[in-house]
Order: structure tokens, then C-alpha cells, then sequence
């Protein structure tokens, strides 16, 4: 999987005045893959993106664009094409004269221009609106347009900036699988921008987690999602199963936890360093992986009594939610049939237990 | 709400509406009538004759000071606006909130202060011995007679027009959505090109509406052109003022001024419709 | 449109390389909070843009000013002495302060009138749906666009018919015609700031009509329609043109000051000139005031600024 870096970003700090938007952030786009940046808003992502763009300048650091650095470069003379979250069409022209816009700028001929427009127009399937108004688009016909009008001038690299967020639910769910497939088709590396875990998992090839101004984990949807590195991401990825502690024994790949459930233990994979006994430390365990019993389960390394506080059925798949004699909450996630022969009415005493390999440990802060 | 007719909203309704009907509508209309009076022995007497039409339309004088009076209203609105562009622009996109607010209060009052008086004191500036004159003789130049021309004129209209031009240009630049102009440098388009590409299309509306205002404004103007311009060329207002304070000559003078209101009427129309035109896509 | 924005980190050889350190440290951190999008010389030339119109906007304004205290019979510079002498032969002319007279009381009523009507037009356009509202908008905003020339004559030619040309009467006749339309314009964007549920919301609570005019609309609109008020004064105390041909012998100050350039330059103009500035602009900042929502109680939390 050994790639070319297309973009780095080298120690960039942005501020805007006392306030810190981005702090100190490293980390490489590399040529051809689908990157999506995730988080909540305020947490940076798209002041990212508009540096990268040039629409932001960094207060520190360097930014580079195929080795080269970019910094001093307005945005008008980078190649680094954007959709908007409001698309940012231009309502004065209409379909074709938009998406023609990038190569008059480029100063190509009449001819070419609407050849390469064509191009576009049929491979976005919206040449029947190519003499229409932006304003008589649809949301769907709207954002095809600005992918064409971004695309035509056959960038390596596009930014979007939540572009789907104004979409209804059917239509996002449409669009990605558009997108996914141009990127595929294209190679064009795409830097994705988005508050949607949905969104991210379901077309990146990794997802950057920010919080704060900080990049908090970067990784394949999967390693996120199994291996959460820190509190922040399990929590803002929804995983409920927290519990922190006092490690109380470390040694043999092995560690146990104190926690206010009881002592908890797990075997070391997920984190390079190993906490040191008497420090804090917190641990995760997948909804998918937790389980639950209606008796106290004889041979369980770990386990918490609980009680059932709610449910939610969605297809074949159920999820319960607990509560610990502690008020920690936790949640279950099971197949219909693997629940069937448990008592699971409002208030059921119930024991959660899961195996040693299954908690990961996460960083707290 | 209540739509229902009311004598409670007819307390409101009504008295603006019956004002202006006594006022304004029936003034013009009367204007309308008047232009078919004739005139004998100073005295008008009310007929049905279009022999001050005929009159008016058959003078050269008429159609020189018409023609005059359209070439130096559209240069003065042409001017006014490319002059006012990069102060609304400048305001618009280059203050800070509170500079601008400044801005915009500052402009708005030479817009209600007695432009008569500003007029006159341009005198001060223009005249053979006046201000200009004196500075240039300064430095060794001049002096050079600026009063009782066409460009004092202009400058006349400027002071008339300028503060309202900016200010209607100001209020359609700050409407602008500003990642419009984002994506256009994001799309290699640089800062001067993204004014042309960009920023005038999408104020097109405000800002045609304030060349129109100029161009109402110039076109009716009476002032400039007597006391900057020294009543060379005549223009349509002149002609009015001559016809009737000289030998009650008003149903002409009603003839001058429903043709200068047909002609308002028909630029304003070309304007708005040239302003609200939809790109070519919209006519398909 | 090629342009680089102007480089910045170019320490000069004079600094030792701990202060140029810090100084390329400061500049950077300049440069961060700059847009890279902008130009120092163009944002510069744009700032004396906008400085140069306000000096060719204001220069009447201040040279009426300067040489109303200014002795020399011709006004020019270099300035003379300083003298109220202008001033003097002003007060000193009977004409003048009829003039004035007449320019106050037409301007205060006129005010009122404009206003009242101003505000009756601008609720009914807030609160009615009615057949031909578009007309009716057209009548109550249009008048200011027709030149006043034009107005004038047609005024004249129409109040002399039904006798009331040549009074101080017909002047405050014409000019509500065009005061009011701004004053509608002014009361009309106020209301726009308002919750519409407030209204319904009084008579919910079984508030009248009049009952809700009275304790909400008006309360609500009091600092426009003073700002009204205060803005249509202004706009007949400027007011000459029609003034002029409908007026007769009861001229207002504008006419008076119209009648004085017809004859010779004097710097009498000079010191009625500035005391009309000042009157006007006093009363356009007080608008200006009254309508930045600078001490109103009832703000619209959801219409903001």
C-alpha cells in the first residue's frame, strides 16, 4: 500500500486572533485515496480544507502540494478546486457557463472549452439541464453541477466541504455512492470534509478524527471503529461501553483495571505503551462484542450486573441499553434470535460480560 | 391576519392614498389636460387643440435640448456609477463592520442636506478666481475657466448623485454571498477578474437600479446646469423654467414635461427589465 | 490578476539574528492573521479611495462652512480675516427671516403630515392583502422619482386652478407628496423588523385593534417614525424647486437662497448656506440615531441588526 504523499501538512497552527482553530497538525494526504476529516463543528476540519485551499493562510507551519510548499500562494493560483457546503454556483450564469467557468479562467478557447464541458455535462447526466438556471436546478442536479464544474479542469485533488449536508436523507445516501464511484473511476485524490460518521465510514479510504483544533486518530474506517485511540473518538463515535479505572497489575500482555465495576482485565492489544500500574486508564468494548446473560456467567473474566433501561429494534438487529449498579451506561448490540430466550422487560436485572481480548484500551485525553 | 375591509384599516389605508390622488395623480393628469390648452393674450383658456404639441415638436430647439439633456443625464448616471463603484466596493468588502457603519452614516447625510447650497458653493471651487484656480496658479498654471461648462455641470450631478449611488451599490455589494467569490478565485479567477467575472453580475440588479437613479435624477436636474453650467447647453428643465416664467406658456411647457416623464418611463422600464433579465439559459 | 500578494519576511542585513528572529517570528504571525487573498497596495488605494470621495462629498459642505466666517467679498483663498459680518447682514434682512419663518413652518407641519401619512401607508402595506396593493404602493413611493421640476409645474399649474397656489399652504401640499414616501420607506422597514405573531399575539390575549396599535405597534415603531419625522423635515427644509413655482410671495430660506444666485455672488449664501447644513444634519444624525436602534427598548431579538 506504499503510496505517493500528495499533500502534508507540516506543523500548521492557525489562529484567528486569541483563539486557536487548528494546533500544530501533521499528517500526509497521499495521491489517489478518498480522505474524509471528521468532526464536530468548531473542531476545525474546515479551516483545514480552506487552508489547504487558500482561503485560509496558516499562522505557523508549512502546508505542500506535491513537495512543493504553497504556502505564499493566493488561492487563485493553486490547483486545489472546492464544492462548497452551499455549492456556491454562480446564479448569474447558468449550468454550462458555470461549469465552463475554471477553463475561461484558464484562458482556453471557446471550442475546447465547451468540448471539455460536454465531457462533464454527459458524465455528471446533466447535459438536458445544460442551459438551464442554477435556480431551476433540483438539490441532486445542483450538486452535480458543482462536482462537474469542479472536476472539468481534471484536478489531482478535490475538496469538499460537506456537500451533502443540505441533501434529504434517500438523496445523501444516492450521492455517496456517486461519489464514491467518481473517485474510484477518476483517481482523484478527494479530501472530504464532514460532521457525518455515515458519511465518512461509508465512502473514505481514511478517516482523519478532529477535536478541538487536534487530529485526534487517523485511520481506516474499520481501525477507527474497532480501535478507537482515545476517549474522544469512542465517545464521538458512540460507543457507550467506557470505563475508566486504576491499573492495578501490568505484566504478561496482560492488565488489570479498578474500576467503580469492579476489577476489570484485558489483554494488551491496541496501545504501544502500557500504563504504568497506579495511573488512570480507560478501556472500551465494542456494542457488537459485549454480552449478556440472564445468570451470572461462571467462567467470565469480566463482569457487571446491569439493568435493562430501554431497547430499539431497527431491521434484524436490536440494541439494548443498560445501566451499571454505578449509573455507567451500556450497550448491547445483538440479532433478534440471540435475544429471543432473554428476559429483556424495562428494569431486568442482567448480567454484561466480555472476554479479556475484547476491551481495548483508549488514551483519556 | 384580518383581511376584511375595516374602519379601522381604513384609517390607516386611506389618507395617504386620497393625498396623493388629490396631489400627485390628479397634478399630472391635469398636466395632461393642460398640454391640449391654448393661450391667447397671456390668458389659457381650457380647449382641446394640439398646437402646443406641434409647436414643441416642430422647434429644433426642442429636440438640441432633448438630445442634450439625454446625452449628459446618461454620461452624468455612466459617470457617477463608475466613479461610485470602487467607494461602494471598497466600503463593502475592505471595512470592518463598524468602519462601514460609519460609511454608510456619514453618506446619508449629504443625501438629505440642501443640495442647492452645495451646488453654490462649488461656485467657490470653479470660479475664475476660486479655489482650483488659485492653487494651480501656485504652481504656474492656469487659471483656466471651469465655471459655465459642461464639466461643472458634472461635477454638479456628481454632488446630486453620488452619495445615493453609492449607497444603493453598497446595499446590493454586501448582499453578495461571499463564497461566490471564494469559488471564483478558487477556480483560478483573480482578484480584478472575479470584480468583473463575479462581484458585477451578481449586484447587476442594485447596481442598475442606481445608474437609473442617477440617470432620473440628472435627467430632471435644474441646477447644475443654470448654476454650474451657466444654462449652456439648455437642457429640458431650462426650457420648462424659461417657458413658464415667460409669458404663461404653460400647456408648452406641460408638453416638455409629460415627454421628459414618457422618456423616465421608458428608461426605467428598460432598466428594471434589463436589470432582472435572466441569463441566456433563462430565455430558452 | 497574476499579482503575488508583497512578500513579507524579507529581514533586512542591519538586524542581529536574535532580533531579526523575532521580527520574522512577529511578521509571521502578521501574515497568519492576513487574508492571502488580499493585497496590501491594492487594500491601501481602495482606503484613499474611499477618503477622497468623502472629501469631494464633504468639500461643499465645509468650504460653505469656512467662508461664511471668512471677510473677503470674494471667496477664494487665501482666507481673509475672521468675521461674523455674513452673518450679521443675513440677520439683518427682514426677507431672510420670513424666509425662515416660512421654512419652519412649512418643514414642522409638512413633517407631521408626512409622517402620519407615512405610517399609515407603510401598516397597510405590513398588515392588508388587498386587490391593486401594487398601485397603491406605486402612489404612496413613487412621487420622489418624478423631478421636481416637473412636480413643481404640474403643482402649480394644478393649485392655481383650485386656489391655493401661492401660500405657504400649497407648499406643504406638494411637499407631503414627496416627504411622505420617505417617511412610508422608514416606518416601513421598522415594521418589517417585527414579529409578525406579536400582533396576533395581543389579540390572543384579547387586545382590540386600536388596543394593539396603540400598546404594540406604536411603542414598537416610535424611535422610526421620530426617525420619519425627523428625515421629512429635513427633506422640505431643503426643498426649493417646487417650493419656487408654487410659493408666490411667501418664499421658503431654499427659494430665497435660489433667488440670491440668480443675482451676484455673495457670501451671504455662505452663512445661510451653513446654517441650512447645520439644521439639515442635525436633523438627519438625529434620525440616523433614532433608526440605528441606539436606545430602544423593543428589540427584536430574532430580526437582530
Amino acid at each position: 500500500m506504499q503510496r505517493d504523499t500528495l499533500v502534508s501538512f507540516d506543523g500548521v497552527v492557525k489562529r484567528f486572533g486569541a483563539f486557536t482553530a487548528v494546533q500544530r497538525m501533521d499528517f500526509e494526504i497521499q495521491k489517489g485515496e478518498f480522505l474524509a476529516i471528521m468532526g464536530s463543528s468548531g473542531c476545525g476540519k474546515t479551516t483545514t480544507l480552506r487552508m489547504l485551499a487558500g482561503l485560509e493562510a496558516p499562522s505557523e507551519g508549512t502546508i505542500r502540494l506535491s513537495g512543493k510548499p504553497i504556502d505564499h500562494l493566493p488561492t487563485w493560483q493553486r490547483d486545489t478546486p472546492m464544492v462548497w457546503q452551499s455549492l456556491a454556483l454562480f446564479p448569474f450564469l447558468n449550468v454550462r457557463e458555470n461549469v465552463e467557468f475554471a477553463l475561461k479562467m484558464r484562458g482556453m478557447g471557446k471550442a475546447e472549452r465547451r468540448r471539455r464541458a460536454e465531457v462533464w455535462l454527459d458524465r455528471m447526466q446533466i447535459t438536458e439541464f445544460a442551459d438551464r438556471n442554477i435556480a431551476q436546478l433540483s438539490g441532486g442536479q445542483r450538486q452535480r453541477v458543482a462536482l462537474a464544474r469542479s472536476l472539468v479542469v481534471e484536478p489531482e485533488i478535490l475538496l469538499l466541504d460537506e456537500p451533502l449536508s443540505a441533501l434529504d436523507a434517500a438523496l445523501k445516501v444516492r450521492m455517496q455512492t456517486v461519489l464514491k464511484t467518481l473517485q474510484r473511476e477518476t483517481g482523484i485524490t478527494f479530501v472530504y470534509v464532514t460532521h457525518s460518521q455515515s458519511e465518512a465510514f461509508s465512502m473514505a479510504d481514511r478517516v482523519v478524527i478532529m477535536s478541538r483544533g487536534k487530529i485526534e486518530q487517523i485511520g481506516t474506517p474499520q481501525e477507527i471503529y474497532r480501535t478507537p485511540k482515545t476517549r474522544f473518538v469512542a465517545d464521538f463515535l458512540g460507543s457507550s461501553n467506557i470505563f475508566s479505572g486504576k491499573v492495578a497489575t501490568v505484566g504478561d500482555g496482560a492488565l488489570e483495571l479498578d474500576t467503580p465495576e469492579g476489577r476489570l482485565r484485558l489483554t494488551s492489544r491496541g496501545l504501544a505503551d502500557m500504563p504504568r500500574p497506579g495511573t488512570t486508564a480507560t478501556v472500551t468494548v465494542l456494542d457488537t462484542k459485549m454480552q449478556l446473560s440472564a445468570a451470572r456467567p461462571a467462567n467470565a473474566v469480566n463482569v457487571v450486573p446491569v439493568r435493562v433501561i430501554g431497547e430499539e429494534f431497527v431491521g434484524a438487529t436490536a440494541t439494548l441499553y443498560l445501566e451499571t449498579q454505578h449509573g455507567q451506561e451500556i450497550r448491547v448490540q445483538k440479532g433478534h434470535d440471540e435475544l429471543s430466550d432473554l428476559p429483556v422487560e424495562i428494569g431486568q436485572p442482567l448480567y454484561a460480560h466480555w472476554a479479556a481480548e475484547d476491551g481495548h484500551l483508549v488514551r483519556e485525553a | 391576519m384580518r383581511p376584511k375591509i375595516s374602519l379601522y384599516g381604513l384609517t390607516f389605508s386611506l389618507p395617504l392614498l386620497v393625498w396623493q390622488l388629490l396631489f400627485f395623480v390628479f397634478p399630472l393628469l391635469f398636466l395632461v389636460a393642460l398640454s391640449f390648452w391654448t393661450v391667447k393674450n397671456f390668458t389659457m383658456r381650457p380647449d382641446f387643440d394640439t398646437v402646443n404639441w406641434v409647436t414643441i415638436y416642430g422647434r429644433a430647439v426642442f429636440w438640441q435640448a432633448y438630445a442634450n439633456t439625454f446625452a449628459m443625464a446618461t454620461f452624468g448616471a455612466v459617470l457617477t456609477s463608475v466613479l461610485a463603484f470602487p467607494c461602494a466596493y471598497a466600503i463593502a468588502f475592505k471595512l470592518s463592520d463598524t468602519a462601514r457603519r460609519w460609511a454608510v452614516f456619514l453618506m446619508v447625510i449629504p443625501f438629505f442636506t440642501s443640495y442647492l447650497v452645495r451646488v453654490y458653493s462649488w461656485q467657490i471651487f470653479l470660479s475664475d478666481a476660486g479655489i482650483i484656480n488659485v492653487l494651480l496658479g501656485w504652481v504656474g498654471l492656469g487659471p483656466f475657466p471651469m465655471l459655465n461648462t459642461v464639466g461643472a455641470t458634472t461635477v454638479g450631478f456628481l454632488t446630486l448623485c453620488f452619495p445615493l449611488v453609492v449607497l444603493l451599490q453598497l446595499f446590493s455589494l454586501v448582499f453578495i454571498d461571499r463564497t461566490l467569490i471564494e469559488a471564483a478565485h478558487n477556480m483560478r479567477c483573480g482578484r480584478l477578474r472575479t470584480v468583473v467575472e463575479v462581484i458585477i453580475p451578481s449586484a447587476r440588479v442594485g447596481l442598475t437600479i442606481a445608474a437609473l437613479f442617477a440617470f432620473i435624477l440628472c435627467f430632471g436636474d435644474f441646477v447644475s446646469p443654470v448654476y454650474l453650467g451657466g444654462g449652456e447647453p439648455t437642457t429640458l428643465s431650462i426650457l420648462i423654467t424659461d417657458t413658464t416664467k415667460s409669458g404663461q406658456q404653460w400647456p408648452r411647457a406641460a408638453v416638455i414635461a409629460l415627454t421628459m416623464i414618457a422618456t423616465l418611463l421608458i428608461v426605467a422600464f428598460a432598466a428594471v427589465r434589463f436589470a432582472y433579465a435572466t441569463t441566456k439559459g433563462g430565455r430558452k | 490578476m497574476t499579482a503575488r500578494p508583497v512578500p513579507l519576511a524579507t529581514g533586512t542585513s542591519t538586524f542581529t539574528p536574535a532580533k531579526a528572529k523575532s521580527r520574522k517570528a512577529r511578521k509571521t504571525a502578521e501574515q497568519g492573521a492576513r487574508d492571502l487573498n488580499r493585497n496590501r497596495g491594492v487594500d491601501f488605494a481602495l482606503w484613499l479611495y474611499i477618503l477622497l470621495a468623502y472629501a469631494f462629498v464633504f468639500a461643499p459642505i465645509a468650504a460653505s462652512f469656512v467662508f461664511s466666517f471668512n471677510s473677503d467679498r470674494f471667496p477664494s483663498i487665501p482666507l481673509g480675516e475672521f468675521s461674523l459680518d455674513w452673518y450679521r447682514a443675513v440677520a439683518s434682512d427682514p426677507l431672510v427671516w420670513e424666509g425662515l419663518r416660512n421654512t419652519l413652518v412649512v418643514g414642522v407641519i409638512t413633517g407631521v403630515i408626512s409622517t402620519v401619512l407615512g405610517f399609515g401607508a407603510a401598516y397597510t402595506d405590513y398588515r392588508y392583502k388587498f386587490m391593486g396593493k401594487q398601485v397603491y404602493l406605486a402612489l404612496a413611493l413613487l412621487p420622489p422619482t418624478i423631478p421636481v421640476i416637473i412636480l413643481g409645474l404640474a403643482m402649480l399649474a394644478y393649485l392655481s386652478r383650485v386656489n391655493l397656489s401661492g401660500n405657504a399652504l400649497s407648499v406643504i401640499i406638494s411637499h407631503v407628496v414627496v416627504c411622505a414616501p420617505f417617511a412610508m420607506a422608514i416606518v416601513r422597514l421598522r415594521l418589517s423588523q417585527m414579529d409578525p405573531a406579536l400582533e396576533p399575539a395581543a389579540w390572543n390575549l384579547g387586545a382590540s385593534d386600536w388596543q394593539t396599535m396603540r400598546h404594540v405597534i406604536l411603542p414598537f415603531c416610535k424611535p422610526a417614525i421620530f426617525g420619519a419625522l425627523f428625515i421629512t423635515m429635513a427633506v422640505s427644509f431643503d426643498e426649493f424647486a417646487v417650493a419656487w413655482f408654487v410659493s408666490g410671495l411667501n418664499e421658503t430660506l431654499p427659494v430665497k437662497v435660489l433667488g440670491f444666485l440668480q443675482g451676484q455672488v455673495s457670501p451671504r449664501i455662505n452663512a445661510i448656506g451653513t446654517f441650512v447644513f447645520v439644521t439639515s444634519m442635525t436633523l438627519v444624525i438625529l434620525a440616523q440615531l433614532l433608526l440605528s436602534g441606539r436606545g430602544t427598548k423593543f428589540r427584536n431579538p430574532s430580526a437582530g441588526e
